[in-house]
């Protein structure tokens, strides 16, 4: 007896199935979302000031960790953050023959934060070379006006470079934000379960593409959004025009 | 005007998906609570290309395909070579039949396409039969497994009774998932099911601590205990017979492949090959069933 082989057809019945288990997923993934944005905005920042530093005790080691944040897979940094810690403990207590060491276990909730922390880290670094970018393109008059004006460097900093900071970076910042949105698939690497990880069990179950097509349009209408508002941010920046 | 285009836009893609959708027969589809995962190892469907496939089986190379991600029954040596339990049988009964031999890895959660449309030959994989005889040609059960449940040695974990409120980890789509829905006793006082990508990753999950027990083949339990001690079985669930898969319809080659291993039971070479994976005879060929 033959059945069919995946296609673009399911039946309506399975319909509101489908997409009430995607919107599960999708809730989980826009978690990961909101809070990574959270945890890596003002991240980025600090990061940047530490690249952009005049020491090179700091701006160096800073400049390592964009580097290989960038340059690695953040599926590999996942892994490592979830797995790392706990194996490396392991490993220390075996070699020093510390016994609770060596059964050390994460905690519970530990999966969860170890989503968070490695996308929070990994998208931090590529908010601070953005960040970089748009504070080295605000033109050093400006610097030089906000002192002749007798602003401390605090204040030049948050009320004049800043706001023209953010006019530059808008759309690489919406870039990366819709980045983040799809990279949220990636947390099934260690077992985060979120939208495209239910959208590929549905497929197996369904035999069917649908459900990857539904996802998808949960991702694009998501990513519309995204665009549609940051434009709107950028119309009422452009001040000049 | 921008946002009505917008709009717009999204709702077209809405319809156009939903409007694919309805295209569809209708025909008899499985439950899709996919999530919990009753469908994914028993749903999986396939057409067959009787073309594609017998030309495939005529070809004069025996293309197994296999998960390279399953010790012992087949993975990644560190020289990038195919090997495995499941390898070794299989090369012999290539040699045997005077045909090539080639380790095709696929995606598990493909191989009824890859088989039905005669990328590959068989199944060949620690592939578990029990729940799947109509799915497949089979030959006979060549091994006799069972899933087990692996807790860390000081887990305090002795029992199926222990289980209750702790999280257990298994292999999504793959048999184990059958074995718990099969014990809703169990599968109900777990404080949670983690699916993961791999044996490996459920292991390595047990490891760290972030599941209390892996359900897993006890051939898979089996090896890695031995490579990493602190680990033991406290349950078995499901007994279940291993066999060669083939695309519906394949009998030609498959009753070879069957004549073959007959053959390398009755010689002994099914007991060797076992041996040197297993240090004992796990195969079930050429004998009465226990």
């Amino acid at each position: 007896m033959y059945y069919s082989l995946i296609t673009m057809r399911v039946a309506m019945k399975d319909l509101p199935g489908i997409v009430r288990q995607l919107a599960e997923g999708y809730g989980d993934a826009m978690t990961i979302f909101f809070l990574t944005l959270l945890i890596s905005l003002p991240l980025g920042l600090i990061v940047a000031f530490g690249r952009m530093s005049k020491h090179k005790i700091i701006s160096l080691p800073v400049e390592f960790y964009i580097s290989v944040m960038r340059g690695t897979p953040l599926m590999l940094q996942l892994i490592g953050v979830y797995f790392g810690p706990a194996l490396i403990i392991q490993f220390l207590g075996e070699v020093f023959h510390i016994v609770s060491m060596q059964t050390f276990a994460v905690p519970s909730n530990y999966r969860f934060a170890a989503v968070i922390i490695a996308f929070g880290i990994n998208y931090a670094a590529y908010f601070a070379e953005i960040y970089r970018g748009g504070i080295e393109a605000v033109p050093k008059g400006q610097y030089e006006a906000g002192e002749v004006l007798g602003f401390s460097r605090t204040q030049i900093f948050f009320k004049i470079v800043f706001p023209q900071m953010v006019k530059n970076i808008l759309p690489a910042a919406t870039n990366e934000i819709i980045t983040l949105v799809k990279d949220t698939s990636l947390a099934f690497a260690i077992s985060y379960v979120e939208m495209f990880t239910i959208a590929k069990m549905l497929v197996n179950s369904t035999s069917s593409l649908i459900p990857l097509v539904i996802g998808g349009a949960f991702y694009y209408i998501t990513n519309l959004f995204i665009a549609f508002v940051m434009k709107k941010v950028e119309k009422r920046m452009s001040y000049f025009n | 005007m921008k946002k009505k285009i917008a709009l717009i836009l999204a709702g077209v893609i809405l319809v156009l998906s939903l409007g694919l959708a309805a295209c569809g027969t209708g025909s008899d589809t499985t439950d899709t609570d996919a999530a919990n995962g009753t469908e994914s190892a028993e749903g999986e469907k396939m057409v067959v290309d009787d073309a594609k496939v017998a030309a495939a089986a005529n070809d004069g190379i025996f293309k197994i395909g296999l998960d390279p991600e399953f010790p012992p029954m087949g993975f990644r040596d560190t020289d990038g070579n195919y090997v495995g339990f499941d390898i070794d049988l299989a090369k012999e009964v290539a040699k045997r039949l005077g045909m090539e031999f080639e380790a095709v890895p696929i995606n598990w959660d493909a191989k009824n396409m890859e088989l039905g449309a005669g990328n590959i030959d068989c199944i060949w994989n620690g592939f578990t039969m029990t729940g799947r005889e109509g799915d497949y040609l089979w030959t006979s059960p060549y091994v006799s497994n069972a899933q087990v449940v692996v807790v860390n040695e000081n887990s305090g974990i002795e029992s199926e009774a222990d289980l209750a409120g702790k999280v257990l980890a298994l292999q999504q789509g793959s048999t184990a998932e059958n074995a718990l829905n099969s014990r809703t006793d169990i599968k109900d006082s777990l404080a949670n099911t983690l699916f993961v990508a791999d044996n490996v990753s459920a292991l390595n999950e047990l490891k760290v601590g972030g599941v209390d027990a892996v359900l897993v083949d006890e051939v898979v339990a089996d090896y890695y205990m031995a490579q990493n001690p602190g680990l033991k079985t406290v349950a078995s669930l499901a007994q279940e017979t291993y066999g060669v898969g083939f695309a519906l319809g394949n009998s030609a080659l498959r009753d070879k492949v069957e004549t073959t291993l007959q053959e390398m039971a009755a010689d002994g070479t099914m007991k060797k090959i076992s041996e040197e994976w297993f240090g004992k005879d796990i195969t079930t060929i050429g004998k009465t069933a226990e």
